[in-house]
């Protein structure tokens, strides 16, 4: 027996039971079953008429599985109550981009439904015009004389029918068209159906398997010590040889957290879980602390703050007349005011996890994975791997909002899988979860505007300062728009409100913190910014949040239509029961690059405690995301983005002290309770346009609507998130 | 040491530390339980020890030995409990990551107030949900008190 079989088998496996589920064949990648046939990259028949549809985008919560699935098999007359949904990846088919990036295999930006929607049409009508011309040549009738419905071809003049599977292979050997004919929205029969989620019931009995769940034959299991800080290096282990000799402790595999060369972990290989979490906190370790060893975020702030002042330094994201000249005015009625936010992370209910598989000429990996190609590319690059030789296996999602998109906690699990030379599952605990996160960086703002003789803004100066995400991660993006970061500047750089003379500019602040996307990217912090000012400037000049915003708003009918309908079913007009308050905000949400339009309004009712603190009653959402595909699903992401939001908002930060993060778990990052949670509204505006985006669309104007009702019940203003009371 | 586990039992060399939750999602291969927070804070491990719910994370197996444990998979063989077919009805779960432990505590709630108040459930339902599923999981806790009638 090897020593990695005898240590497995120390750790006490029940007799008799069969331990390892193996993975679900919808998980494992591209496996057709034997009798299946493949009529395209997304669609496999198989001769006892099971239908499997291909999935590409990893399910974290945002209901790709139903949706996407959804528009295929309407398209492909599919009967949804008997399609399987299958993982796919490792094809061009699968690939797409944000913002002209290299293609690749990843969700990310709300894109799923937007870029997909199209190519999902086309497959499946596709799949469809093969099986009705082969359905009709088995019957013997023309092509023109069948319809296809509900999994079978029909030839109505006979009233015979066909199932798909019988004629599944001889479908598979047509030729496919690359324009077929999509049907007409009036006849859709499965798009905007409020359809049942397919997943739920897996979610609900334990049989979802999810990337901590997953087991392979011969599996140890890894948890992770980092240096405490964001920087430092792992200068040696003081009490090496005797955590190594700890029962059940199989190896200390040193290894670098993504994307630092630097020995910073050590991932502790054990027979279980829990083992190799009592060793990794036993472990004594030298540090050398590197350049972030004094990071402490009262120092992060007030270089923001300093960096709010300097001129020189702004790099102007976009400009429209001339400000400066209008500020200059003698007499200018000037409004200023400086919006701060927090350091805050993706707290995922699933901490990140991975398991690999390091075999001599090919690795496979499984887990939660959001990037199924940043993990291929970053395995490949160093591990020296082709990246045909990377097998990446996707699991449900515990909860992602950005996070699992970093290849890291991936990388962790095939080092320690080639130091051991048998799989390894890596699970990282709460605590290294919270204080090695990638975290959405903290932003200062500055909004001032010239108020002129009607009130409304003549001029407006946003500039936002912070460290900068694509100046962190995507350098030639700042280079291609010229200095600048889109992210920092959402919603102010492509104005919806119309103001004569703009200029928003920006200046990077740079930090050694680790940074990522997360849910809703840098509008948390600039529309906070942004719809505050708004709200305040309308309060200057004795109007509401709606009020305001609908003259700002003037030329933008699809605007108004949204504005409009949250303030008529809030109530907005009719005063709200004694102490409750009233705010509002608005937001046009454009993903990354300006990929697509999601209007957004939304009113929030809060009352006011002894102490202060709010409690958020109720939020009617409006939101205009085009066609709604299933309106369920879109009520799910609206709700879900403002309980998310309301955790940013009052509730938890990430500060940092003596370059190490304050916080570790649920009691000192806590997230919105059930409690806590408002009853919220959504109403879906009907729209021709094609699907827009939704999974973060309601996430930035909570802040500012509650802001705005704080601010009338207590006549206090919030410059800080989260707030202050 | 000795366990019984959704009826059947279940004999296991584990530390007597290790927490309930290993113990199941490990030595039982039991994977419905999850790993959250590990200080029992966010309720994804919730298990019934003799019936009552308890955060297996917090639990050393050997304050539960020759117990009878009740997860995920053993609430209902046929996915047939209320609360399941009320989350169904309302498509509660979105990640589904907090969702076996949520389903559990919710069916606790419901075995000791069959027709809870908000204030009840405002206070007994203190899992944590990230995706904020929490609107749905009130309404459906509601249903399933109309199921059961």
């Amino acid at each position: 027996m090897t020593q990695n079989r005898r240590a497995f088998m120390k750790s006490g496996l029940i007799l008799g039971a069969g331990l390892f589920v193996p993975l679900a064949p919808s998980v494992a990648g591209v496996v057709a079953a034997v009798s299946e046939q493949e009529l395209n990259d997304w669609v496999w028949i198989a001769s006892t008429g099971d239908i499997t549809l291909g999935l590409s985008q990893c399910e974290a919560g945002q209901g790709v599985y139903t949706g996407l699935p959804q528009v295929l098999a309407d398209e492909l007359d599919a009967d949804w109550t008997q399609i399987k949904v299958r993982f796919v990846t490792n094809r061009d088919a699968y690939r797409t981009s944000a913002a002209h990036e290299p293609l690749q295999q990843f969700v990310g930006a709300s894109m799923s439904m937007t870029l997909f929607y199209e190519r999902l049409r086309v497959a499946g009508a596709q799949a469809r015009e093969v099986l009705l011309k082969a359905g009709a040549t088995r019957m013997g009738v023309r092509p023109s004389q069948c319809t296809t419905r509900d999994s079978r071809v029909l030839h109505a003049a006979t009233g015979r029918s066909v199932g798909y599977g019988e004629i599944a292979s001889d479908a598979a050997r047509m030729p496919l068209s690359s324009s077929p004919r999509l049907k007409a929205p009036s006849v859709f029969r499965l798009i905007g159906r409020d359809l049942h989620r397919l997943d739920t019931l897996a979610k609900v009995n334990g049989s979802a398997q999810f990337g901590i769940d997953v087991q392979v034959p011969g599996m140890l299991y890894g948890a992770v010590r980092m240096v405490p800080g964001q920087s430092g290096a792992i200068r040696g282990i003081r009490n090496e040889a005797e955590v190594k000799a700890l029962p059940g402790v199989v190896a200390l595999v040193l290894t670098s957290q993504w994307p630092k060369p630097t020995i910073n972990t050590v991932v502790v290989v054990a027979d279980s879980y829990w083992t190799a979490q009592q060793a990794a906190n036993k472990l004594e370790l030298d540090v050398e602390p590197g350049v972030a060893a004094d990071l402490h975020s009262t120092r992060i702030l007030q270089q923001r703050k300093q960096a709010l002042d300097n001129d020189a330094a702004a790099v102007v994201a976009s400009h429209l007349g001339d400000a400066a000249a209008v500020f200059g005015k003698p007499c200018a009625r000037i409004v200023s005011t400086d919006y701060h936010t927090s350091y805050l992370t993706h707290a995922t209910m699933e901490p990140v996890c991975a398991t690999a598989d390091f075999r001599q000429s090919e690795v496979e990996v499984w887990g939660s994975i959001q990037g199924q190609d940043m993990v291929r590319e970053w395995v490949s690059r160093l591990f020296q791997m082709p990246q045909a030789k990377v097998i990446v296996n996707t699991t449900f999602l515990g909860g992602s909002f950005g996070r699992k998109y970093v290849p890291d906690y991936v990388l962790h699990a095939v080092a320690a899988s080639k130091a051991v030379g048998c799989p390894v599952k890596v699970i990282r605990s709460r605590e290294d979860d919270t204080r090695h996160g990638y975290y959405c960086p903290a932003m200062s703002g500055r909004l001032r505007a010239v108020l002129g003789a009607d009130g409304m803004p003549e001029a407006l100066h946003a500039r936002v300062v912070g460290q900068s995400l694509y100046g962190a991660i995507k350098v030639d993006k700042v280079k291609e728009a010229g200095g600048w970061d889109e992210t920092m500047v959402e919603a102010l750089y492509d104005l919806v409100y119309q103001v004569p003379n703009l200029t928003v500019d920006a200046i990077d602040v740079k930090q050694p913190i680790p940074v990522s996307f997360m849910r809703s990217v840098g509008s948390t912090s600039s529309v906070f910014f942004l719809e505050s000012f708004i709200s305040l400037l309308a309060r200057e000049v004795g109007m509401d949040d709606y009020q305001y915003r609908r003259k700002l708003l003037a030329a933008n009918p699809a605007a108004l239509r949204v504005l409009d309908h949250v303030a008529d079913v809030g109530g907005w007009r009719t005063a709200p029961a004694q102490g409750v308050y009233r705010g509002m905000a608005f937001n046009v949400y454009t993903g990354r690059g300006e990929a697509f339009q999601t209007l957004v309004a939304m009113m929030v009712e809060l009352q006011v405690a002894k102490d202060g603190s709010p409690k958020v009653l109720r939020v009617v959402c409006g939101v205009d995301c085009g066609r709604a595909v299933n309106p369920g699903l879109i009520r799910a992401n609206i709700e879900g983005g403002i309980g998310f939001a309301l955790t940013n908002t009052l509730k938890s930060a990430i500060t940092f002290a003596d370059g190490v993060v304050q916080q570790s778990n649920f009691h000192d990052y806590p997230l919105l309770s059930l409690a806590e949670m408002p009853s919220i509204e959504v109403l879906i505006l009907d729209s021709d346009r094609p699907p827009q985006g939704c999974g973060e669309v309601s996430l930035a104007p909570t802040a500012p609507a509650v802001a705005s009702a704080l601010f009338r019940a207590t006549g206090q203003r919030q410059h800080s998130m989260p707030f202050e009371f | 040491m000795n366990l019984t586990i959704n009826g059947k039992p279940l004999i296991f060399v584990a530390d007597a530390a290790k927490p309930l939750l290993w113990v199941v999602r490990e030595n039982a291969g039991l994977t419905g339980t999850k790993f959250g927070c590990g200080i029992g804070m966010c309720g994804a491990c919730t298990v019934y020890v003799d019936g009552r719910p308890e955060r297996s994370c917090v639990t050393p197996v050997s304050a539960v030995e020759g117990k009878s444990i009740t997860t995920i998979e053993g609430l209902s063989p046929g996915t047939n409990h209320a609360i399941q077919r009320a989350w169904i009805e309302h498509d509660v779960p979105q990640c589904g990551y907090c969702q076996s432990g949520m389903v559990m505590a919710a069916a606790a709630l419901l075995q000791r107030h069959p027709q809870p108040t908000n204030a009840q459930i405002d206070e007994t339902m203190s899992n944590l949900c990230r995706c904020a599923t929490y609107q749905r999981v009130r309404a459906a806790i509601h249903t399933a008190a109309k199921y059961k009638d």
